[in-house]
Protein backbone atom coordinates (compact mmCIF):
# COMPACT_ATOMS: atom_id res chain seq x y z
CA UNK A 1 0.00 0.00 0.00
CA UNK A 2 0.94 3.72 -0.44
CA UNK A 3 1.35 6.01 1.42
CA UNK A 4 -1.67 7.98 -0.18
CA UNK A 5 -3.78 4.85 0.19
CA UNK A 6 -2.87 4.10 3.45
CA UNK A 7 -4.32 7.73 4.05
CA UNK A 8 -7.28 7.08 2.47
CA UNK A 9 -8.18 3.59 4.40
CA UNK A 10 -7.41 5.79 7.89
CA UNK A 11 -9.60 8.72 6.68
CA UNK A 12 -12.97 5.82 5.68
CA UNK A 13 -12.36 4.44 8.76
CA UNK A 14 -12.13 7.53 10.59
CA UNK A 15 -15.44 8.23 9.07
CA UNK A 16 -17.37 5.29 9.43
CA UNK A 17 -16.20 5.19 12.75
CA UNK A 18 -19.17 4.10 14.07
CA UNK A 19 -20.13 1.11 12.41
CA UNK A 20 -16.56 -0.14 13.72
CA UNK A 21 -18.05 0.41 17.10
CA UNK A 22 -21.27 -1.02 16.28
CA UNK A 23 -19.29 -4.36 14.87
CA UNK A 24 -16.81 -4.46 17.73
CA UNK A 25 -20.05 -4.22 20.31
CA UNK A 26 -21.71 -6.92 19.03
CA UNK A 27 -18.77 -9.03 18.35
CA UNK A 28 -17.68 -8.48 22.29
CA UNK A 29 -21.97 -8.89 23.33
CA UNK A 30 -22.28 -12.02 21.32
CA UNK A 31 -18.99 -14.12 22.68
CA UNK A 32 -19.59 -12.43 26.10
CA UNK A 33 -23.47 -12.68 26.63
CA UNK A 34 -25.05 -15.88 26.90
CA UNK A 35 -27.61 -15.79 24.58
CA UNK A 36 -27.24 -13.04 22.35
CA UNK A 37 -25.75 -14.70 19.36
CA UNK A 38 -28.63 -15.76 17.94
CA UNK A 39 -30.89 -14.72 15.12
CA UNK A 40 -34.00 -13.40 17.36
CA UNK A 41 -31.71 -11.31 19.26
CA UNK A 42 -30.23 -9.59 16.49
CA UNK A 43 -33.71 -9.08 14.81
CA UNK A 44 -35.30 -7.48 18.24
CA UNK A 45 -31.93 -4.74 17.85
CA UNK A 46 -33.03 -4.26 14.31
CA UNK A 47 -36.97 -3.81 15.07
CA UNK A 48 -36.11 -2.00 18.26
CA UNK A 49 -34.30 0.67 16.21
CA UNK A 50 -36.92 1.16 13.75
CA UNK A 51 -38.41 4.42 15.83
CA UNK A 52 -35.01 5.87 17.18
CA UNK A 53 -33.69 5.22 13.85
CA UNK A 54 -36.13 7.14 11.69
CA UNK A 55 -36.85 10.11 14.07
CA UNK A 56 -32.94 10.33 13.83
CA UNK A 57 -33.03 10.78 10.37
CA UNK A 58 -35.26 13.95 10.61
CA UNK A 59 -32.79 14.84 13.58
CA UNK A 60 -30.31 14.19 11.25
CA UNK A 61 -31.00 16.50 8.67
CA UNK A 62 -32.18 19.22 10.27
CA UNK A 63 -28.85 19.14 12.52
CA UNK A 64 -26.88 19.01 9.11
CA UNK A 65 -28.70 22.09 8.35
CA UNK A 66 -27.26 23.45 12.01
CA UNK A 67 -30.58 23.84 13.27
CA UNK A 68 -32.42 21.74 15.64
CA UNK A 69 -35.72 19.74 15.97
CA UNK A 70 -36.74 19.06 19.35
CA UNK A 71 -40.77 18.55 18.79
CA UNK A 72 -39.80 15.27 16.36
CA UNK A 73 -40.90 13.33 19.56
CA UNK A 74 -44.06 14.97 20.21
CA UNK A 75 -44.62 15.22 16.23
CA UNK A 76 -44.68 11.41 16.54
CA UNK A 77 -46.68 11.12 19.72
CA UNK A 78 -49.19 13.03 18.40
CA UNK A 79 -49.11 10.71 14.50
CA UNK A 80 -49.80 7.61 16.72
CA UNK A 81 -52.96 9.03 18.52
CA UNK A 82 -54.24 10.58 15.21
CA UNK A 83 -53.42 7.34 13.62
CA UNK A 84 -55.17 5.01 16.52
CA UNK A 85 -57.93 7.73 16.76
CA UNK A 86 -59.16 7.55 13.46
CA UNK A 87 -58.09 4.09 12.76
CA UNK A 88 -59.40 2.72 16.08
CA UNK A 89 -62.29 0.09 15.65
CA UNK A 90 -63.29 0.35 19.87
CA UNK A 91 -65.44 3.01 21.25
CA UNK A 92 -62.72 5.13 22.47
CA UNK A 93 -61.57 6.01 19.06
CA UNK A 94 -63.24 8.55 16.43
CA UNK A 95 -65.96 5.91 15.08
CA UNK A 96 -64.35 6.55 11.59
CA UNK A 97 -62.43 3.30 11.05
CA UNK A 98 -60.40 4.97 8.14
CA UNK A 99 -57.86 2.40 6.66
CA UNK A 100 -53.87 2.15 7.16
CA UNK A 101 -53.34 3.89 3.03
CA UNK A 102 -55.68 6.70 4.46
CA UNK A 103 -54.31 7.60 7.91
CA UNK A 104 -50.77 7.06 6.43
CA UNK A 105 -51.42 10.09 3.94
CA UNK A 106 -53.77 12.15 6.76
CA UNK A 107 -50.54 12.13 9.22
CA UNK A 108 -48.29 12.42 6.87
CA UNK A 109 -49.65 15.77 5.77
CA UNK A 110 -50.08 16.80 9.36
CA UNK A 111 -46.40 16.36 9.63
CA UNK A 112 -45.54 18.48 6.70
CA UNK A 113 -47.96 21.05 7.99
CA UNK A 114 -46.18 20.67 11.15
CA UNK A 115 -43.01 21.75 9.76
CA UNK A 116 -44.56 24.24 7.42
CA UNK A 117 -45.18 25.53 10.93
CA UNK A 118 -41.84 25.57 12.62
CA UNK A 119 -40.37 26.75 9.68
CA UNK A 120 -42.46 30.19 9.38
CA UNK A 121 -41.31 30.55 12.65
CA UNK A 122 -37.75 29.89 12.47
CA UNK A 123 -37.25 31.33 8.92
CA UNK A 124 -39.65 34.27 8.66
CA UNK A 125 -39.91 35.25 11.86
CA UNK A 126 -35.83 34.39 12.77
CA UNK A 127 -36.35 32.59 15.85
CA UNK A 128 -34.09 30.27 17.01
CA UNK A 129 -34.83 26.55 15.79
CA UNK A 130 -34.21 25.35 19.93
CA UNK A 131 -36.79 27.59 21.16
CA UNK A 132 -39.08 27.15 18.04
CA UNK A 133 -38.90 23.27 18.20
CA UNK A 134 -39.17 23.54 22.20
CA UNK A 135 -42.85 25.05 22.23
CA UNK A 136 -43.86 23.03 19.60
CA UNK A 137 -42.60 19.68 21.89
CA UNK A 138 -44.71 21.34 24.26
CA UNK A 139 -47.88 21.80 21.97
CA UNK A 140 -47.61 19.21 19.76
CA UNK A 141 -48.04 16.23 22.32
CA UNK A 142 -50.87 18.17 24.26
CA UNK A 143 -52.76 18.25 21.23
CA UNK A 144 -52.94 14.30 21.05
CA UNK A 145 -53.48 14.28 24.57
CA UNK A 146 -56.61 16.55 24.07
CA UNK A 147 -57.63 14.80 21.06
CA UNK A 148 -58.19 11.31 23.22
CA UNK A 149 -58.86 13.23 26.19
CA UNK A 150 -55.86 11.87 27.47
CA UNK A 151 -57.16 8.11 27.17
CA UNK A 152 -55.16 5.20 25.71
CA UNK A 153 -56.70 4.04 22.44
CA UNK A 154 -56.60 0.26 22.20
CA UNK A 155 -57.29 -1.30 18.80
CA UNK A 156 -56.99 -0.50 15.12
CA UNK A 157 -57.10 -1.40 12.16
CA UNK A 158 -55.82 -4.52 11.29
CA UNK A 159 -54.09 -3.40 7.83
CA UNK A 160 -51.87 -0.96 9.76
CA UNK A 161 -51.57 -3.95 12.74
CA UNK A 162 -50.18 -5.93 9.75
CA UNK A 163 -47.57 -3.48 8.98
CA UNK A 164 -45.87 -4.06 12.24
CA UNK A 165 -46.67 -8.01 12.15
CA UNK A 166 -44.97 -9.30 8.80
CA UNK A 167 -42.22 -10.62 7.89
CA UNK A 168 -40.60 -10.95 4.91
CA UNK A 169 -38.45 -14.08 5.03
CA UNK A 170 -36.79 -14.37 8.23
CA UNK A 171 -36.92 -9.89 8.26
CA UNK A 172 -39.36 -7.92 9.67
CA UNK A 173 -41.05 -5.63 7.14
CA UNK A 174 -40.57 -2.73 9.60
CA UNK A 175 -37.02 -3.26 9.23
CA UNK A 176 -37.48 -3.15 5.52
CA UNK A 177 -38.91 0.00 5.98
CA UNK A 178 -36.39 1.21 7.89
CA UNK A 179 -33.59 0.07 5.61
CA UNK A 180 -35.33 1.28 2.60
CA UNK A 181 -35.86 4.65 4.69
CA UNK A 182 -31.91 4.87 4.75
CA UNK A 183 -30.95 4.20 1.51
CA UNK A 184 -33.12 7.02 0.12
CA UNK A 185 -32.39 9.65 2.17
CA UNK A 186 -28.64 8.91 2.04
CA UNK A 187 -28.46 8.63 -1.84
CA UNK A 188 -30.52 12.08 -1.22
CA UNK A 189 -28.14 13.93 0.87
CA UNK A 190 -25.32 12.61 -0.71
CA UNK A 191 -25.77 12.57 -4.49
CA UNK A 192 -28.78 15.19 -4.94
CA UNK A 193 -28.04 18.96 -5.51
CA UNK A 194 -30.74 19.78 -2.77
CA UNK A 195 -28.93 17.16 -0.39
CA UNK A 196 -25.26 19.26 -0.63
CA UNK A 197 -27.11 22.02 -0.48
CA UNK A 198 -28.58 21.31 2.94
CA UNK A 199 -24.93 20.81 3.59
CA UNK A 200 -23.66 23.94 2.65
CA UNK A 201 -26.33 25.86 4.23
CA UNK A 202 -25.55 23.76 7.50
CA UNK A 203 -21.77 24.59 7.05
CA UNK A 204 -21.50 28.14 5.99
CA UNK A 205 -24.82 29.95 5.50
CA UNK A 206 -23.09 33.31 3.87
CA UNK A 207 -21.30 30.88 1.46
CA UNK A 208 -24.23 29.21 0.36
CA UNK A 209 -26.31 32.36 0.25
CA UNK A 210 -23.60 34.02 -1.60
CA UNK A 211 -23.39 30.98 -4.06
CA UNK A 212 -27.35 31.51 -4.75
CA UNK A 213 -28.62 29.12 -2.61
CA UNK A 214 -31.66 29.94 -1.34
CA UNK A 215 -31.24 29.11 2.14
CA UNK A 216 -34.50 30.33 3.02
CA UNK A 217 -36.38 27.37 0.69
CA UNK A 218 -33.89 24.66 1.94
CA UNK A 219 -34.46 25.56 5.58
CA UNK A 220 -38.25 25.42 4.82
CA UNK A 221 -37.96 22.11 3.39
CA UNK A 222 -35.94 20.56 6.12
CA UNK A 223 -38.49 21.04 8.79
CA UNK A 224 -41.26 19.76 6.59
CA UNK A 225 -39.14 16.21 5.35
CA UNK A 226 -38.63 16.58 9.44
CA UNK A 227 -42.38 16.46 10.53
CA UNK A 228 -42.91 13.86 7.71
CA UNK A 229 -40.63 11.38 8.94
CA UNK A 230 -41.30 11.82 12.18
CA UNK A 231 -45.28 11.57 11.47
CA UNK A 232 -44.18 8.19 9.61
CA UNK A 233 -42.38 6.90 12.73
CA UNK A 234 -45.45 8.07 14.83
CA UNK A 235 -47.44 5.90 12.20
CA UNK A 236 -45.27 2.80 12.40
CA UNK A 237 -45.12 3.37 16.17
CA UNK A 238 -48.69 3.06 16.29
CA UNK A 239 -49.36 0.12 14.13
CA UNK A 240 -46.29 -1.83 16.91
CA UNK A 241 -48.65 -0.84 20.09
CA UNK A 242 -51.71 -1.29 18.08
CA UNK A 243 -53.51 2.13 19.08
CA UNK A 244 -52.02 4.38 21.15
CA UNK A 245 -51.08 5.86 24.89
CA UNK A 246 -50.72 8.99 26.42
CA UNK A 247 -47.19 8.79 27.28
CA UNK A 248 -46.19 7.02 23.68
CA UNK A 249 -42.40 7.35 22.85
CA UNK A 250 -41.33 9.45 25.94
CA UNK A 251 -37.73 10.42 25.87
CA UNK A 252 -37.09 8.87 22.47
CA UNK A 253 -36.52 12.75 20.99
CA UNK A 254 -32.91 12.45 23.79
CA UNK A 255 -32.50 8.86 21.99
CA UNK A 256 -32.84 9.92 18.50
CA UNK A 257 -30.46 12.92 18.96
CA UNK A 258 -28.19 10.55 21.10
CA UNK A 259 -27.86 8.39 17.58
CA UNK A 260 -27.54 11.28 15.78
CA UNK A 261 -24.15 12.34 17.38
CA UNK A 262 -22.91 9.06 18.48
CA UNK A 263 -23.22 8.55 14.46
CA UNK A 264 -20.38 11.61 13.66
CA UNK A 265 -23.04 13.96 12.88
CA UNK A 266 -21.68 17.47 14.15
CA UNK A 267 -23.93 19.65 15.81
CA UNK A 268 -21.75 22.58 14.07
CA UNK A 269 -23.59 21.70 10.78
CA UNK A 270 -22.61 20.52 7.34
CA UNK A 271 -20.75 17.20 8.62
CA UNK A 272 -21.85 14.09 9.28
CA UNK A 273 -23.86 10.64 7.01
CA UNK A 274 -26.49 8.78 7.66
CA UNK A 275 -24.82 5.88 7.62
CA UNK A 276 -23.02 6.50 10.56
CA UNK A 277 -26.68 7.83 12.30
CA UNK A 278 -27.86 4.13 11.26
CA UNK A 279 -24.91 2.59 13.49
CA UNK A 280 -25.61 4.88 16.29
CA UNK A 281 -29.54 4.28 16.49
CA UNK A 282 -28.15 -0.06 16.51
CA UNK A 283 -25.77 1.04 18.51
CA UNK A 284 -28.29 2.23 21.39
CA UNK A 285 -30.63 -0.71 20.56
CA UNK A 286 -27.94 -3.22 21.26
CA UNK A 287 -27.44 -1.69 24.68
CA UNK A 288 -30.59 -1.61 25.59
CA UNK A 289 -31.36 -4.94 24.30
CA UNK A 290 -28.01 -6.50 26.84
CA UNK A 291 -29.60 -4.83 29.67
CA UNK A 292 -32.90 -6.55 29.37
CA UNK A 293 -30.77 -10.19 28.89
CA UNK A 294 -28.43 -9.69 31.49
CA UNK A 295 -30.97 -8.44 34.20
CA UNK A 296 -28.97 -5.35 34.40
CA UNK A 297 -31.02 -2.58 36.63
CA UNK A 298 -32.98 -0.87 33.59
CA UNK A 299 -32.28 2.76 35.26
CA UNK A 300 -28.50 2.15 34.13
CA UNK A 301 -29.62 2.32 30.22
CA UNK A 302 -29.43 6.22 30.60
CA UNK A 303 -25.96 6.17 32.34
CA UNK A 304 -24.48 4.43 29.26
CA UNK A 305 -26.47 6.41 27.05
CA UNK A 306 -24.76 9.52 28.32
CA UNK A 307 -21.56 7.83 28.59
CA UNK A 308 -22.00 6.78 25.11
CA UNK A 309 -22.53 10.30 23.78
CA UNK A 310 -19.72 11.67 25.92
CA UNK A 311 -17.46 9.13 24.29
CA UNK A 312 -18.74 9.86 20.72
CA UNK A 313 -18.04 13.65 20.96
CA UNK A 314 -14.51 12.94 22.62
CA UNK A 315 -13.46 10.75 19.34
CA UNK A 316 -15.14 13.40 17.60
CA UNK A 317 -12.41 16.02 18.88
CA UNK A 318 -10.19 13.24 18.22
CA UNK A 319 -11.03 12.55 14.56
CA UNK A 320 -11.15 16.47 14.14
CA UNK A 321 -7.41 16.30 15.41
CA UNK A 322 -6.31 14.16 12.97
CA UNK A 323 -7.77 14.63 10.10
CA UNK A 324 -6.05 17.35 8.49
CA UNK A 325 -3.02 15.09 8.56
CA UNK A 326 -4.89 13.08 5.87
CA UNK A 327 -4.83 15.27 2.93
CA UNK B 1 5.95 62.78 -11.87
CA UNK B 2 2.53 61.99 -11.36
CA UNK B 3 -0.12 60.95 -13.56
CA UNK B 4 -3.52 61.95 -12.59
CA UNK B 5 -6.18 59.64 -12.85
CA UNK B 6 -8.89 61.43 -15.37
CA UNK B 7 -5.92 62.45 -17.68
CA UNK B 8 -4.18 59.05 -17.74
CA UNK B 9 -3.08 57.66 -21.16
CA UNK B 10 -5.20 55.43 -22.01
CA UNK B 11 -6.20 52.65 -25.14
CA UNK B 12 -10.03 54.30 -25.92
CA UNK B 13 -11.70 51.23 -25.02
CA UNK B 14 -14.06 51.04 -22.29
CA UNK B 15 -13.20 50.69 -18.46
CA UNK B 16 -14.20 47.65 -16.73
CA UNK B 17 -15.55 50.58 -13.87
CA UNK B 18 -15.82 53.80 -13.16
CA UNK B 19 -16.64 55.18 -10.26
CA UNK B 20 -17.15 59.15 -9.90
CA UNK B 21 -16.98 61.66 -7.67
CA UNK B 22 -17.94 59.25 -4.73
CA UNK B 23 -18.22 61.21 -1.78
CA UNK B 24 -19.32 59.15 1.83
CA UNK B 25 -19.97 60.60 4.87
CA UNK B 26 -20.84 58.88 8.47
CA UNK B 27 -22.15 61.20 10.82
CA UNK B 28 -19.14 64.27 11.21
CA UNK B 29 -16.40 61.63 9.63
CA UNK B 30 -16.19 62.54 6.02
CA UNK B 31 -15.12 59.23 5.06
CA UNK B 32 -14.48 59.48 1.32
CA UNK B 33 -14.40 63.13 -0.68
CA UNK B 34 -15.06 63.30 -4.37
CA UNK B 35 -13.21 60.11 -5.76
CA UNK B 36 -12.55 58.52 -8.92
CA UNK B 37 -11.10 56.22 -10.31
CA UNK B 38 -11.11 53.76 -13.23
CA UNK B 39 -9.75 50.20 -13.83
CA UNK B 40 -9.42 48.43 -17.12
CA UNK B 41 -8.83 44.81 -18.57
CA UNK B 42 -5.70 43.93 -17.71
CA UNK B 43 -5.04 46.41 -14.55
CA UNK B 44 -4.32 45.88 -11.57
CA UNK B 45 -4.94 49.26 -9.24
CA UNK B 46 -3.24 49.15 -6.10
CA UNK B 47 -5.42 50.93 -3.72
CA UNK B 48 -3.12 52.29 -0.96
CA UNK B 49 -3.58 54.47 2.38
CA UNK B 50 -3.48 54.58 5.82
CA UNK B 51 -5.28 53.10 8.50
CA UNK B 52 -8.65 54.57 8.02
CA UNK B 53 -7.76 56.71 4.76
CA UNK B 54 -11.17 55.27 3.38
CA UNK B 55 -9.80 52.21 1.14
CA UNK B 56 -12.24 49.97 2.83
CA UNK B 57 -15.35 52.63 2.68
CA UNK B 58 -14.58 52.38 -0.91
CA UNK B 59 -14.42 48.82 -1.69
CA UNK B 60 -17.38 49.01 0.44
CA UNK B 61 -19.47 51.41 -2.01
CA UNK B 62 -18.10 49.30 -5.38
CA UNK B 63 -18.99 45.82 -3.29
CA UNK B 64 -22.71 47.42 -2.88
CA UNK B 65 -22.32 47.05 1.47
CA UNK B 66 -23.80 50.44 1.37
CA UNK B 67 -24.26 53.71 -1.18
CA UNK B 68 -22.44 56.93 -1.74
CA UNK B 69 -23.85 60.12 -0.36
CA UNK B 70 -22.80 61.69 -3.79
CA UNK B 71 -21.12 60.62 -6.74
CA UNK B 72 -21.64 57.25 -9.56
CA UNK B 73 -20.17 53.95 -9.98
CA UNK B 74 -20.50 52.01 -13.57
CA UNK B 75 -20.07 48.95 -14.67
CA UNK B 76 -18.48 48.30 -18.03
CA UNK B 77 -20.34 52.09 -19.27
CA UNK B 78 -24.12 51.40 -17.24
CA UNK B 79 -25.05 53.14 -14.31
CA UNK B 80 -25.17 50.86 -10.83
CA UNK B 81 -26.89 51.26 -8.36
CA UNK B 82 -26.29 47.55 -5.79
CA UNK B 83 -28.33 47.52 -3.16
CA UNK B 84 -26.60 44.75 -1.32
CA UNK B 85 -23.33 42.86 -2.11
CA UNK B 86 -25.31 39.92 -3.64
CA UNK B 87 -26.17 42.20 -6.28
CA UNK B 88 -22.95 43.40 -7.20
CA UNK B 89 -21.89 39.99 -7.23
CA UNK B 90 -24.40 39.10 -9.60
CA UNK B 91 -22.94 42.33 -11.61
CA UNK B 92 -19.94 40.45 -11.54
CA UNK B 93 -17.98 42.48 -8.74
CA UNK B 94 -16.53 40.62 -5.61
CA UNK B 95 -15.00 41.05 -2.94
CA UNK B 96 -12.21 38.35 -1.79
CA UNK B 97 -10.74 38.48 1.80
CA UNK B 98 -8.77 36.62 4.29
CA UNK B 99 -12.16 34.92 6.10
CA UNK B 100 -14.41 34.91 2.40
CA UNK B 101 -16.64 32.87 3.56
CA UNK B 102 -16.69 29.29 2.19
CA UNK B 103 -18.16 25.89 3.20
CA UNK B 104 -15.05 24.67 4.97
CA UNK B 105 -16.31 20.87 5.89
CA UNK B 106 -16.87 20.87 2.22
CA UNK B 107 -14.62 19.42 -0.42
CA UNK B 108 -12.28 21.71 -3.16
CA UNK B 109 -14.72 20.79 -6.02
CA UNK B 110 -17.30 20.98 -3.91
CA UNK B 111 -16.88 24.62 -3.12
CA UNK B 112 -15.80 25.39 -6.73
CA UNK B 113 -19.09 24.56 -7.83
CA UNK B 114 -21.46 25.44 -5.19
CA UNK B 115 -24.35 26.78 -6.43
CA UNK B 116 -23.66 25.84 -10.05
CA UNK B 117 -23.77 22.27 -9.62
CA UNK B 118 -23.22 19.65 -12.57
CA UNK B 119 -25.86 17.23 -12.46
CA UNK B 120 -27.74 14.49 -14.43
CA UNK B 121 -31.02 14.36 -14.63
CA UNK B 122 -32.70 11.74 -13.35
CA UNK B 123 -36.97 12.18 -13.82
CA UNK B 124 -36.40 15.83 -12.08
CA UNK B 125 -33.85 14.69 -9.63
CA UNK B 126 -30.88 16.25 -9.99
CA UNK B 127 -28.01 14.20 -9.57
CA UNK B 128 -25.06 15.28 -8.73
CA UNK B 129 -21.71 14.50 -11.08
CA UNK B 130 -18.70 14.71 -8.69
CA UNK B 131 -15.91 13.15 -11.00
CA UNK B 132 -16.94 16.06 -13.91
CA UNK B 133 -16.75 18.58 -11.04
CA UNK B 134 -13.39 17.42 -9.76
CA UNK B 135 -11.78 17.15 -13.25
CA UNK B 136 -13.50 20.40 -14.36
CA UNK B 137 -11.69 22.00 -10.72
CA UNK B 138 -8.59 20.07 -11.10
CA UNK B 139 -8.19 21.83 -14.79
CA UNK B 140 -8.86 25.18 -13.85
CA UNK B 141 -6.54 25.06 -10.93
CA UNK B 142 -4.34 23.82 -13.35
CA UNK B 143 -4.41 26.59 -15.99
CA UNK B 144 -4.30 28.86 -13.05
CA UNK B 145 -1.26 27.51 -11.76
CA UNK B 146 -2.99 26.93 -7.86
CA UNK B 147 -1.36 23.66 -6.40
CA UNK B 148 -3.15 21.50 -3.94
CA UNK B 149 -2.71 18.57 -1.96
CA UNK B 150 -6.35 17.48 -3.84
CA UNK B 151 -9.80 18.58 -5.05
CA UNK B 152 -11.50 16.22 -2.97
CA UNK B 153 -9.78 18.04 0.17
CA UNK B 154 -12.55 19.99 2.34
CA UNK B 155 -11.08 23.20 2.24
CA UNK B 156 -11.28 23.81 5.65
CA UNK B 157 -8.11 21.97 5.86
CA UNK B 158 -5.69 23.97 3.55
CA UNK B 159 -4.38 27.26 3.88
CA UNK B 160 -5.54 30.84 4.24
CA UNK B 161 -3.82 31.26 0.73
CA UNK B 162 -4.43 28.54 -1.19
CA UNK B 163 -8.18 29.09 0.38
CA UNK B 164 -8.33 32.69 -1.44
CA UNK B 165 -6.68 31.04 -4.34
CA UNK B 166 -9.17 29.29 -4.91
CA UNK B 167 -11.66 31.81 -4.25
CA UNK B 168 -10.44 34.04 -6.89
CA UNK B 169 -9.80 31.48 -9.11
CA UNK B 170 -14.01 30.19 -9.05
CA UNK B 171 -14.64 33.86 -9.52
CA UNK B 172 -12.48 34.30 -12.67
CA UNK B 173 -13.66 31.22 -13.88
CA UNK B 174 -17.24 32.07 -13.67
CA UNK B 175 -17.22 35.22 -15.54
CA UNK B 176 -16.66 37.52 -12.68
CA UNK B 177 -15.89 41.08 -13.85
CA UNK B 178 -13.81 42.62 -11.08
CA UNK B 179 -12.48 41.38 -8.38
CA UNK B 180 -11.66 43.55 -4.96
CA UNK B 181 -8.99 42.33 -3.08
CA UNK B 182 -8.97 43.48 0.57
CA UNK B 183 -5.52 42.50 2.56
CA UNK B 184 -5.22 39.10 0.58
CA UNK B 185 -1.46 38.84 2.62
CA UNK B 186 -2.53 40.08 6.06
CA UNK B 187 -1.90 36.19 7.57
CA UNK B 188 -0.26 35.11 4.96
CA UNK B 189 3.81 33.66 5.25
CA UNK B 190 6.35 34.79 2.62
CA UNK B 191 5.78 31.80 0.46
CA UNK B 192 2.22 31.50 0.50
CA UNK B 193 2.31 35.61 -0.35
CA UNK B 194 4.78 35.30 -3.25
CA UNK B 195 2.29 32.33 -4.88
CA UNK B 196 -0.21 35.26 -4.06
CA UNK B 197 0.87 37.71 -5.78
CA UNK B 198 1.65 35.30 -8.95
CA UNK B 199 -1.88 34.72 -9.10
CA UNK B 200 -3.14 38.34 -8.95
CA UNK B 201 -0.79 38.81 -11.76
CA UNK B 202 -1.86 35.85 -14.08
CA UNK B 203 -5.45 36.34 -13.18
CA UNK B 204 -4.99 40.30 -14.29
CA UNK B 205 -3.44 38.85 -17.34
CA UNK B 206 -5.69 36.47 -18.37
CA UNK B 207 -8.28 39.77 -18.56
CA UNK B 208 -9.53 39.77 -14.72
CA UNK B 209 -9.28 43.18 -13.33
CA UNK B 210 -8.08 43.32 -9.92
CA UNK B 211 -8.15 46.26 -6.97
CA UNK B 212 -6.12 45.16 -4.35
CA UNK B 213 -5.81 47.07 -0.69
CA UNK B 214 -3.25 46.04 1.25
CA UNK B 215 -0.51 47.64 3.61
CA UNK B 216 2.15 45.60 2.32
CA UNK B 217 3.43 48.76 -0.09
CA UNK B 218 5.94 46.58 -1.58
CA UNK B 219 3.94 43.36 -2.50
CA UNK B 220 1.65 45.75 -4.04
CA UNK B 221 4.83 47.21 -5.59
CA UNK B 222 4.93 44.01 -7.22
CA UNK B 223 1.77 43.34 -8.78
CA UNK B 224 -0.08 46.63 -9.60
CA UNK B 225 0.44 48.49 -12.96
CA UNK B 226 -1.72 51.53 -11.30
CA UNK B 227 -2.17 53.08 -7.99
CA UNK B 228 -4.80 55.04 -6.50
CA UNK B 229 -3.68 56.97 -2.92
CA UNK B 230 -6.39 57.87 -0.35
CA UNK B 231 -5.86 59.93 2.44
CA UNK B 232 -8.00 61.29 4.94
CA UNK B 233 -10.81 60.49 2.14
CA UNK B 234 -9.48 62.15 -0.38
CA UNK B 235 -7.29 60.60 -3.63
CA UNK B 236 -3.73 62.31 -3.20
CA UNK B 237 -2.27 60.29 -5.66
CA UNK B 238 -3.01 58.08 -9.10
CA UNK B 239 -0.96 56.82 -11.34
CA UNK B 240 1.11 54.64 -12.89
CA UNK B 241 3.46 52.47 -11.15
CA UNK B 242 6.07 52.92 -13.96
CA UNK B 243 6.19 57.24 -13.02
CA UNK B 244 6.90 56.10 -9.35
CA UNK B 245 9.09 54.57 -6.52
CA UNK B 246 8.29 52.81 -3.48
CA UNK B 247 9.67 55.77 -1.39
CA UNK B 248 7.10 58.08 -3.30
CA UNK B 249 4.49 55.97 -2.97
CA UNK B 250 5.55 55.83 0.74
CA UNK B 251 5.67 59.64 1.38
CA UNK B 252 1.97 60.54 -0.78
CA UNK B 253 0.42 57.92 2.03
CA UNK B 254 2.16 59.21 4.84
CA UNK B 255 1.56 62.69 3.31
CA UNK B 256 5.25 63.75 3.60
CA UNK B 257 4.86 65.25 -0.40
CA UNK B 258 1.37 66.33 -1.44
CA UNK B 259 0.42 66.82 -5.02
CA UNK B 260 -2.53 69.47 -5.92
CA UNK B 261 -3.54 70.19 -9.85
Amino acid sequence: MTIIQKKETLKWILDNIAWFILLAMLTIFSFTVKGFAQWPIYRNILYHSVFVGILAIAEAICILSKEMDLSVESVLALSAVVTAYLAGIGLDASGLHLNGPTTLIIVLIMGAIIGLFNSYFIVRMKINSFIVTLAGYLIFRAIGLIITKGHGVVNISKDIVAVARTNIGPIPLMVIILLVIYVIFSLFLSKTQFGRFIYFVGDNREASYNAGIKTDRVLTIVFIMSGVLSALAGWLLAARTNGSSPSLGQGILFEAMAAVVIGGVSLQGGVGKLSGVFAGAVILSSISTVINIVNINPYYMNIIRGAMIIIAVLLDAIIRKIRPKLI
Amino acid sequence: MIILINGASQSNNQPILTVKNISKRFGNVQALKDVSLEIYKGDVIGLLGDNGAGKSTLIKIIAGNFPADEGEVFLEGKKVNFNSPSEARAAGIETVYQNSPVCINATVYENFYIGRELVNNFLGIKLVRNKEMQNGTMEVLKNLEISLPSVKAEIGLLSGGQRQAIILGRFFHWGGKIALLDEPFAALGVAESRKGLKLIRDISQKGLPIILITHNIEYAFQVMNKFVILRHGEVVGAGEKKDVSVEDIVSLITGAIEIKE
